[in-house]
Formats: C-alpha cells, structure tokens, sequence
C-alpha cells in the first residue's frame, strides 16, 4: 500500500511539473498580452516532434516552419520599407538572418549527432521563434480586442498548427529518447532519471524565469505591461515587444515540458491539446494570474491523474477534466469576497 | 520664439462622438500652458490623442517639425512627448526606483553612470521617493504615487511634459508640494501643458491658458488675464448661473483664438 501511495506521489509529482511549465506559459502570456492562449499546448507538440526528428537524424519539419514564418513575417511587414528604409532593411536583414542561422544550427547538430540535451536546446531555438510569429500573425493586428476574441484566435491557431503537425509528421507516433536511460531505486520505488531530468529542468525554468524578471530591465519592462498596460505605454515601453516577448518565452517553456513529456509517452501530432488543456486547469486555480496559485492547482492535476489513471484510468481525463468545476467555483467565491 | 508643438484642426472621437472639436493651438519651447474646464471637456482626451493612445480623426499635430500622425506611444516617448497620466497609470506590484528605471526604457543604453545620474536628480526634486525607493507603488500613498508618477514621467527627459489633473485626490498640502516641484521644473526650461479642474492652481503656474468646454476651446489668453475672465471664474467655482450670465452678456470676452 505504502509502495503505491509513494509510487503515486512520484507519478503525480512528475506529470504536475510537465504542467506547471505549460501553466507558467499560460500565466505569462494571459497576464502580458489578455489572450487565454488555447494553442500552448500545441508548442508541447512542436517541441516533442522536433526532438524526435532531431534524435533521429532528419532535418525537422520545423525548421520549414520557422522559415515560412519568417518569410511570412517579412512580407507583412513590407509597410516598413515606405517609412524608414534603414530601420526596414535592418529588420529584414534580421529575419534573414535569423532564418539562415536556424539552418546552419540544425544542419550542425544533425552533423555532430549532438545528446539529447544538446538536441533539446536546437528544438529550443526552432520552436520558441515560432511564438513569436504566432503573436505576429494573429494578436499584433489586434491588441485590443476582447478576451473571447483572442480565445477564438487561438482555438483556430491550435487547429491550424495542429493541421500542419499532421502534414508534417503525419499520424504515427514517434519515440523519443529520454536525458538519461535507466532510474534509481529509492527505497522500495523506482525513479527513473527522466523524472529527476523534469524536477531539475522545470525548477531551472522556473528560476530562470524569476530571476529574468526580477533583475533584468526587460523583465521588469514585461511585468510593467502584465501590471499596466496604458502605463507601460506612457514609459515608452513598446508594449507589441513585451508581448512578443512573452509568447516566446511561453513557447520555450511548453516547447521544453514537450521535450521532457515525450520520451514517457511517446511523441505525436495530437498530444498537444490534451497536455495543454491540463496546464489550462491547473493555471485555472490562480485565474491565470497567480504563478504560486497556479502551480498548486498543476501539482492537484498531476496527482489526480496518476492516482485516477490507477484507480479508474478509463475515466482519468473525465475526472481532472471535472476538476475546473471546483476550482471555477471556488474561484468565484474568492472573486465574490474580494468585490465586497 | 520656436514653436515646439503645433495643432492645427485636431479633431478626435469616440466612434461617433466627437470628444475633442477642431481645436488649433501651438506651445512654444519653455512655455507652460494649461487647458481648464469642467470633467468631460474633453481635457484628458486631449492629452491621450498627443499621446498617441487615442486616433486623432483628422487635423494634424507636428512636433518639433515632424507630424505625429502615424507615431505609436513608445515613438512619441522616444521623441521626447511624455505625460503624467490622471490616473497615474503605476504598476502596483514594482518598487518605486522601479517606475522610475522603466521611465527611463527608451534610454537604457545610456549606461548605468547616466542612470544613476538621473536618479540622482528626480531624488533632489522629489526626496520623498528617495525614502520610500524599495516600497511597492501599490502601497504608497495618493500623493507618494502622485509624484511617482511625475518622477517616472521625468526620467523619460521630456522636451514636452504633460500633466493630465495633477492634484486630483490629494490634500491641499500634497497638491502644493507637487506644484512646487512643477514650478521648479518650468524654472528650468520645461515646456510642459498641464491640464486641471483646479483653474486657480492651473492658471498659477502656465504662461497661457485655454478653457474648454464640451470639446471647444471657448477662452484663451494670457494666465493672468484669464483668472479676471468671468467665464473661468464661472467654470472652476462651478457657478453655472454666472457662467450662463457671461455668456449671454454684452461685456467683451477675448474670444478663442490662435496665438502665439
């Protein structure tokens, strides 16, 4: 019985970092940019996908996703070249560059046969750009619409980038190497070292992120604009950047929670939606803005699901699902209260 | 002396409604002007428009030369157009010597010795941010923000400082310690417009004043010879019935006008 309440725990403990990155993504992007980003999950799927590949010697569907993007970049933002030639050419010079840099990273690696976790860091680099664009494409144009427009937004993001997931890799499932292969036993539970790979990675991510925010001017510059978004216009703070910025950054995050999730279950075209929808749950708990709350609400998550998966694994995504109820009311009384 | 802002038939608007009504005016370098009137003038709308948070619907606004027309915010900030805004706009959760670093974004890559400079300097005008540098803006006062505020608007180098009601909320005694420190800035060279419900304390640090109403500019004129107009007697004390005496009376009012 012990075994298998600590067996759990570990379980639980496990799947809730995988979503505490996707929640810390979720958080980031909600509370800079007000868009309840339903396609995060969809990076999960783009850096799994792309490690795959990488791991196993193809050039990464990827990289042809980053370049178009660029491209596409490019072309929207033609507008420039009228205005101010220099600053048009230095920026286009710029996506130029960024997109020859990908090719000769990735062409790199694939020829040193880099470990996995310097292969983790090249799908890093391909996948966390792709953020960026998407912020390009779909909220750039409209920073001020309405919650429930930014939500449609991304609902069709997460169909289209899923749709290309599909032409790129199709439907098979792709196996991905762990860090480290093998585990250890902790008194009568097994670990396995990809576990510990999790725990160190997610709380470098998180660390990261702090300390980015705390002592960076940039990081200051992109909590200002989570906090106030007209003020952080006064200060002259281009409040397109900051939120550019902080899709990237929630790509990078969900990219790498793709990357340490993928080797315990294998990668595929569609395993986004559903891991992102997790994270989405457990960020619920601090209403996307709490990072603290939020983590808790990842940790319950995780806990439920592996001990669900056990007791009842065919209803498992039905019961974290019926989770948000909870958590939604309860988030309402607190609302109510802080009103009064 | 050199026109530093230049309006000339700015219209803007809310949809259909038109909150700021074919209004011309022009602020020289080192000059102060405040624009005074009842709430919903369109004073803050005025101010929003300069600062590129609200589309102008049409006329043209040039600064040092240049039409603001297709600038964002952070250009206009970057050109040296800087506001205070009414509701001080502040990041509740980062510290005042916070504020006053991201007032200073654009000029990050000056290097910390002209940062701390700055610093230095907002401290000398405002002590109190000084003492209260580590403390959270969310937990300040009315007036402590008040001057964050101003000091963070300060540490942009503004050739042109806006002040959108800058002593709303606050006891008389905060309200005379912030205007000092406005007069000192103007002692200095600042052109500034500054915008107020309180036309007496307007009217006692600008050069030259505008009142408005309901989007128009209905009075203008030297500071001092407005705080003799019945008209801005009538809006800042509130009499309407005065005020509808003086606009219906035969006794000559200096008209709106362009001047310079």
């Amino acid at each position: 019985m012990t075994d298998t309440v600590l067996f759990l725990l570990v379980d639980g403990l496990t799947n809730g970092l995988v979503y505490a990155l996707l929640a810390l993504s979720l958080v980031l992007v909600f509370t800079v940019t007000r868009v309840v980003n339903i396609a995060q999950g969809e990076y999960v799927m783009l850096g799994a996908l792309t490690l795959a590949d990488l791991l196993q010697g193809r050039m990464p569907g990827t990289l042809y996703l980053l370049i178009g993007g660029l491209v596409l970049c490019a072309v929207l933002d033609a507008g420039r070249w009228r205005r101010d030639w220099r600053r048009a050419s230095l920026y286009t010079g710029g996506l130029i560059v960024a997109g020859v840099a990908a090719l000769a990273v990735t062409r790199g690696a694939l020829a040193l046969q880099l470990p996995v976790i310097g292969m983790m860091a090249v799908a890093l680099l391909l996948v966390a750009p792709l953020g960026a664009l998407i912020y390009r494409f779909t909220v750039h144009p409209i920073p001020n619409a309405s919650t429930i427009v930014f939500v449609i937004i991304s609902v069709g993001v997460s169909m289209s980038v899923q749709g290309l997931g599909l032409l790129i890799w199709g439907a098979n499932p792709y196996p991905v190497d762990p860090i480290a292969a093998g585990g250890v036993m902790m008194g009568p539970v097994f670990i396995p070292y990809q576990s510990f790979a999790i725990l160190i990675t997610a709380l470098l991510a998180m660390g990261g992120l702090y300390l980015f925010s705390e002592f960076t001017l940039i990081g200051k510059a992109l909590q200002a604009s989570a906090m106030n978004r007209l003020g952080a216009q006064f200060c002259g703070i281009p409040v397109n950047l900051t939120g550019a910025l902080a899709f990237l950054l929630a790509a990078a995050f969900s990219a790498v929670s793709g990357m340490l999730l993928a080797p315990l279950i294998t990668a595929n075209y569609e395993m986004g939606f559903m891991v992102g929808l997790k994270g989405f749950v457990g960020g619920a708990m601090g209403g996307l803005i709490d990072y603290p709350l939020s983590l808790l609400g990842v940790m319950i998550v995780g806990g439920l699901e592996s001990t669900s998966a056990y007791v009842a694994s065919a209803y498992r995504d039905v019961l974290v699902f019926s989770l948000l109820i909870p958590i939604l009311l309860w988030r309402n009384t607190r609302a109510r209260a802080e009103a009064r | 002396m050199t026109k530093l802002l230049e309006i000339a038939n700015l219209t803007v608007g809310y949809g259909e409604a038109i909150a700021i009504d074919d209004i011309s005016f022009s602020v020289a370098r080192g000059e102060f002007v405040t624009f005074i009137g009842p709430n919903g003038a369109g004073k803050t709308t005025l101010l929003n428009s300069l600062m590129g948070v609200l589309q102008q619907t049409s006329g043209t606004v040039t600064f040092g030369g240049e039409d603001l027309k297709a600038l964002k915010p952070e250009a206009r900030v970057a050109r040296g157009i800087v506001i205070v805004p009414e509701r001080r706009e502040l990041f509740p959760g980062l510290s005042v010597e916070d504020h006053l670093r991201l007032g200073a974004f654009l000029r990050r890559h000056e290097g910390r010795a002209k940062m701390a400079a700055a610093l230095e300097r907002i401290y000398a005008l405002l002590p109190k941010l000084k003492e209260r540098r580590k403390q959270l803006a969310g937990t300040l006062s009315g007036g402590e923000q008040q001057m964050v505020a101003v000091g963070r608007a300060l540490m942009a180098e503004p050739q042109l400082l806006m002040l959108d009601e800058p002593s709303t909320g606050l006891a008389p005694r905060i309200t005379e310690e912030i205007f000092e420190a406005i007069d000192r800035l103007k002692a200095t060279g600042m052109t500034g417009i500054i915008v107020e419900q309180n036309a007496h304390l307007a009217l006692s640090v600008a050069d030259r004043g505008f009142v408005l109403e309901v989007g128009n500019v209905v009075a203008s004129g030297g500071a001092e010879s407005l705080r003799q107009d019945p008209r801005v007697l009538a809006a800042y004390l509130g009499a309407g019935d005065r005020y509808r005496e003086a606009m219906t009376g035969t006794e000559t009012i200096p008209r709106a006008e362009e001047e310079g």
